[in-house]
Order: structure tokens, then sequence, then C-alpha cells
């Protein structure tokens, strides 16, 4: 029981990011509930999510939740979704600063409030995930130039291509008529599926193109994308691929025994 | 250009017109002081989605070919009928009473003398004229909503998961299919079921195609504008029932709020990251809109509670307004919730378990003060949808 509560208290901490989120919800919490008077904002604000965040910590709840769920291990924080979170600290703040009398401390109460809230947190806007945008789609515009290549005409057929993983998340985002060997299942640890195009293009150092080809022509992929700098024990064009176009530092082979069959 | 032409005024119908238009219909289930624009919106959009969540399930379960053609016809012709209705009713209440907003939305009445002098009147229920002081912080907040808006579009974040969800609603798009396609790589698949259910992804995709708009540019930069501003109504609307007698500390909440959300990226799990980083995912949007909606509409709850305690009698309380009916008054709420619970079905299966797990709480303590016994009835009617979405889930599941 003991190391299923040290899980949900890790849980916990993950959830929150830094011990000055924790505190900041829980003192809100409390505030509210010693202060309000109103006994149901009383209740909805100040007790409830503290018996929230206690049923978090109580190991029979993530017995029952991981017991429920597909993938409970994995999502149980969200049962803190559960705590308004933003209300509470948002109405116990405006209590606060309302307390004083005069106009101005109330002015400097707010800018503190402001000042502690952006301390304490993590401006969303400076994320390592989050850059400015290439373009409206979002998706990085070397994937767009790429796919503006190889994607078929209007009644043609679809297209298959092996792309490198860090592009498979995006590629099908801007053109579905652009089928692919393997995608962002590959990529996740956790489901740990097998493909044979993913075996020899992405896992080995050096690929080898013959087994490479061997792999992709058995599934039917009309175009390979390589990074110029991938490693390959041979050039693939000595097996018959043509290079159609480098975009970006990537090239871009077609494989004319695929393309003709069809 | 001329796409965008097109395109903007699409959007502005099926984002906004339409379910406006179906709030207008509906909004009589409303109490008068709570009918403004923004609850009128609310409403109309709960309704809108609902509406959708019954189409396109119907659709994707018994249609084959062109599955998610023929859910758009479908849902086209009933959202713009209920839509031309709701345009027809407001036209007949305008001419029967008097041209004035206020004959659609008397909940945005200012209180005038009368109101202050009648001792049955509760001039908190009406709306306040702000000081300066309090248009200076509404200023600020909405400057850190325009600029959350900007960022939207023009920062770009990084999520594996757009992989499924954005490639779900670009099929449906493009390929004409309702989850029959494996995002992933593109080949064909059964129904996925685990997924399928959530028909956000389809319902942007209807906006896609009726727009024009290629589905992962509304993703990732059109429905941000629409979601941001939704959630912000959402909390402004809670303020005012938080603030009920001090309407002047709405804007400080507000500003109080948008900077805890636009700093709240302190992990991958907070709503505020899913709010700012992944809008237009379920998750999202039952985090940041579900969630907050439920608390919403159990303070209305409760409030009504206090309301009723201390203006005894029917209709009390609303000075210039029409008497309404008390069972109008305690069911209307529960409508509201069960509206909000086909909604989180359309974003996450998830969000059905949670929400509902989160109204046996709230209607836990909501007895508990009101001492009715049609709390349980209510919490009961208003999670008859997620019984019926766990039920169809599950059917599919053990096919």
């Amino acid at each position: 029981m003991y190391g299923i509560f040290m899980e949900c208290w890790v849980s916990m901490k993950l959830f929150f990011g830094n011990p000055a989120q924790i505190i900041l919800l829980i003192a809100s919490a409390i505030y509210l509930t010693v202060t309000e008077k109103d006994i149901r904002k009383k209740l909805i604000l100040g007790v409830l999510p503290l018996v929230v965040l206690a049923g978090f910590l109580v190991p029979v709840t993530k017995i029952v939740y991981v017991a429920a769920f597909d993938e409970g291990s994995d999502t149980y924080y969200r049962i803190l979704w559960l705590i308004p979170m933003y209300i509470i600290e948002g109405y116990a703040a405006c209590s606060l600063i309302f307390r004083f009398a005069s106009r101005m401390k109330q002015r400097m109460a707010l800018v503190v409030v402001l000042a502690a809230a952006a301390l304490c947190g993590s401006l969303v806007y400076l994320n390592q995930y989050m850059s400015v945008a290439e373009n409206f789609y979002h998706i990085p515009q070397n994937v767009i130039d790429i796919c503006d290549i190889i994607s078929p005409e209007k009644n043609e057929p679809r297209v298959r291509a092996a792309f490198p993983s860090e592009l498979v998340h995006f590629v099908r985002q801007y053109d579905t008529d652009i089928l692919m060997p393997y995608g962002r299942e590959m990529l996740a640890t956790q489901w740990d599926y097998y493909n044979e195009v993913y075996e020899v293009m992405e896992k080995p150092e050096v690929i080898n193109a013959k087994e490479l080809l061997d792999a992709t022509r058995r599934t039917g992929c009309s175009y390979i994308v390589l990074k110029d700098d991938r490693k390959v024990d041979e050039d693939l064009v000595n097996y018959g691929l043509k290079v159609i176009e480098s975009v970006d530092g990537y090239l871009i082979y077609a494989d004319p025994v695929v393309i003709e069959e069809g | 250009m001329f796409k965008l032409l097109i395109a903007f005024p699409a959007l502005v119908l099926w984002v906004l017109v339409v379910p406006f238009c179906i709030g207008l219909l509906f909004n009589f289930i409303l109490p008068r002081h709570r009918r403004t624009i923004g609850i009128t919106y609310i409403l109309g959009f709960l309704s809108y989605m609902a509406v959708f969540e019954v189409i396109s399930i119907a659709c994707m379960l018994n249609v084959t070919y062109s599955a998610f053609t023929c859910c758009t016809v479908s849902f086209t012709i009933v959202s713009l009928f209920l839509g031309a209705l709701g345009i027809a009713r407001s036209i007949y209440l305008l001419k029967k009473r008097s041209l004035s907003c206020l004959t659609l939305f008397p909940g945005e009445a200012h209180p005038d003398i009368r109101d202050f002098l009648n001792p049955r009147s509760d001039p908190k229920l009406f709306k306040t004229d702000y000081t300066f002081e309090s248009k200076v912080y509404w200023g600020i907040f909405f400057a850190l909503l325009i600029f959350q808006m900007v960022m939207s579009v023009v920062m770009s974040s990084f999520d594996g998961d757009d992989a499924y969800y954005v490639v779900e609603s670009l099929l449906a798009q493009q390929a004409d299919v309702m989850n029959t396609i494996l995002p992933y790589t593109g080949s064909s698949t059964s129904l996925d079921i685990r997924h399928a259910l959530a028909v956000i992804t389809m319902w942007i995709a209807f906006v896609a195609r009726q727009s024009g708009i290629h589905a992962t540019i509304l993703s990732h930069s059109v429905i941000p504008l629409f979601v941001i501003p939704f959630v912000y109504l959402l909390y402004s609307e809670i303020a005012r029932i938080l603030f009920r007698s001090r309407q002047q500390v709405i804007p400080v909440f507000m500003v109080v709020v948008s900077v805890l959300l636009m700093f709240g990226n302190v992990s991958i799990y907070t709503p505020a990251t899913f709010f700012l980083m992944r809008t237009w995912q379920g998750k999202a949007l039952v985090a940041n809109i579900v969630f907050p909606m439920i608390f919403w509409i159990f303070l209305w709850m409760m409030e009504d509670i206090k309301a009723r305690r201390d203006y005894p009698g029917e209709g009390s309380g609303y000075a210039r307004y029409d008497a309404i009916s008390e069972r109008r008054l305690l069911a209307c709420p529960w409508i509201m919730l069960s509206l909000v619970n086909m909604f989180s079905g359309v974003c996450s299966s998830m969000g059905v378990i949670f929400g509902s797990g989160l109204i046996a709480l709230l209607s836990l303590l909501l007895l508990v003060l009101s001492r009715r016994w049609t709390v349980l009835l209510g919490a009961f009617l208003c999670v008859i949808p997620n019984l019926l979405y766990l039920a169809t889930y599950f059917s599919l599941f053990f096919r």
C-alpha cells in the first residue's frame, strides 16, 4: 500500500510541477474553508478540493482506477482535473485582495498576486515544445514541401512513402493521400510494436540498403525519404532508385519498380 | 483570397451563428435573469453539439460508404432548421413585445430605480455598470485574451496525439470516412471504438468541409480562436455567480484566471497546458470546458437555493421580470447538465465517466444543502445520456 501511495504522491508532484503550485492550491482551499462565510462556496471551493486531493492520494482510488481503465497508470493524474484549480485560486486571490479597505492596497495586492502566479508558474509560450509557427498548418514547412512533391494528382491512386521518425507525425496531417509503412505508433515506447520497414530504416546506425529495399518493396513504398547525412551502406541509386529532389536536408528517392507496379 | 472570402462567413455561420440561433430557440427554458447573450450562446452551442453527437454516431454506425457526407448533409439540414426556428421565434417575440435587446435577453438588464425601491426585488441579479477602475481591469483582461488568441495562431506546439486526432478530422474531410482508416499509416481498419464515439474530430471535419479550410489549419489555427474566448465566457459566468453582490470584482477575477492559465504550464498534465497547447483536442475541452461548466451549473443551483430562501414565493426576486414557474426554475440547470454530459461524450469517453463522478459528488453536496429529493431525480435524469453513451460504447466493444 505504501508503494502505491508513493506512486500517487509522485503523480501529484509531476502534475503540479513544482511545490509552490501545490502549496498555492492547498493554501487557497484552506483559506476559503476558514474565511468564506457562504457555506456553498466554502464547501465547493474549499472543502471539496481538499477531499479530492486526499482521495487522489489514497491507494485504493488508484487500485480501482487502474483496474477500470486500460491505461490507468498513465492517466491517473486526470483525477486532479476534477479540482477547479483556477477558480479556487482566482476566487481566493480576489477574496484576499478585496479584504483590504484602501484602494491603493487592493491594487498593490493584485500586483503581488499576479507576480506570485507568474513566478510560481511557467509561461506556456516558453515551453520546449512551442515554436514560432512556420505556416497555418502548424507543421514543419519541409514536410509540406516534401509532400507536395510526392503527393498524387487528383484521381491518381494514393502513394506510400517511408519517412524518417522525426517527420512521421506530420505527413498525414498535411495529406492523407500519402500512406506510410509505419507511423507514430512505432515511436511510442509503451506500445512496442514491430514493423519491418521501421526495423531496417530507423533502428540500425548504418542502414543496410538491400534490407531496406526488400522491406519497402514488400510494403509497396513508392518513395523513401532520408536525411542526407543518414548513413547507408550502399547508395540506394545503385539499386535502381532515383533521387527526385532534395528538400531542406532530406533526399527523396523514388522507386520505379514499385511505381510501375502501381 | 476567394477561398478565404468564402471560408470566413462559413466559419462564423457554423461556429457562432447557427449555435446562437439554436440558443434563441431554446432560451425560454432559462430563468429570465440568466437569459443573457452569453448563456444563450452556451445553451445553443450545447444543443447544437448534442444534435451533432446523435447524427454523427448514427451515421458512423449505420452508413458504410460516404458516411461523413451523410453526416454532413443530415446535420446541415437539422441544424439550419433549428436555427431558422430560433430566428422565427425571436422575430415573433420582438414583434409581440418590444423591439429591444431586452426582449430576447432580459438577463442583460441593469437595475433601475424601481428595482432598488421594490422590497421584493434583488438588484444583485441585474448587470452592473462598472466603475472606471473596473473598466481598466476589463481592458487588461481583454488585452490578455487577445494576446492568447494571437499567440495560438503565431505559435505552434508539438503534440504526438495530433497524428491521431487531427488526421481523423482530415480523413473525414478528404476521404469521406468516419474513423475507419488508421490515421497513422492510412491502412483500412474496423471502427476504432475506443475513440470513435468522441466525435469532436468529426465536428471539426464538418466545419472544415463547410468552410473549405484544411482540417489541420482549422484545428491548429482557427479552433483556438473560438475555444479560448469560450472558456473565458464560462469563467465570467462562474465569476458572475461567485461575485453576485460585488460584480466590480469580476474583471479582477478574470485577469487573475487568465494569468494563472497563461503561466499554468508547470507540467504537461495541467488543464492550462492542455488549454493553450492542445486546445483543439477533446481532452483539452473536457478539462477546460466540461468540468468548469459542471461547476458553474452547480454554483447556479446553489445560488437558486439561496435565492429561494432569501426571497420566498414563486418568481420572487425577479422584480421587473415575469414570474418563472418553480418547475422550470428547478429543471433548467439539470437540462443544461444533460447537454453538458452529451458534450463531454462528444469530446472524450473519459469525460463521460469523470463527468458522472463529478456530478455525483456535487449532487451529494447539493442534496445536503437543499434537502430536496428532486436533486436525486435531477442527478439521475441528467446522467442518462452518459449511461446511453456507455451502453453504446460497451455494446460496440463486445460486439
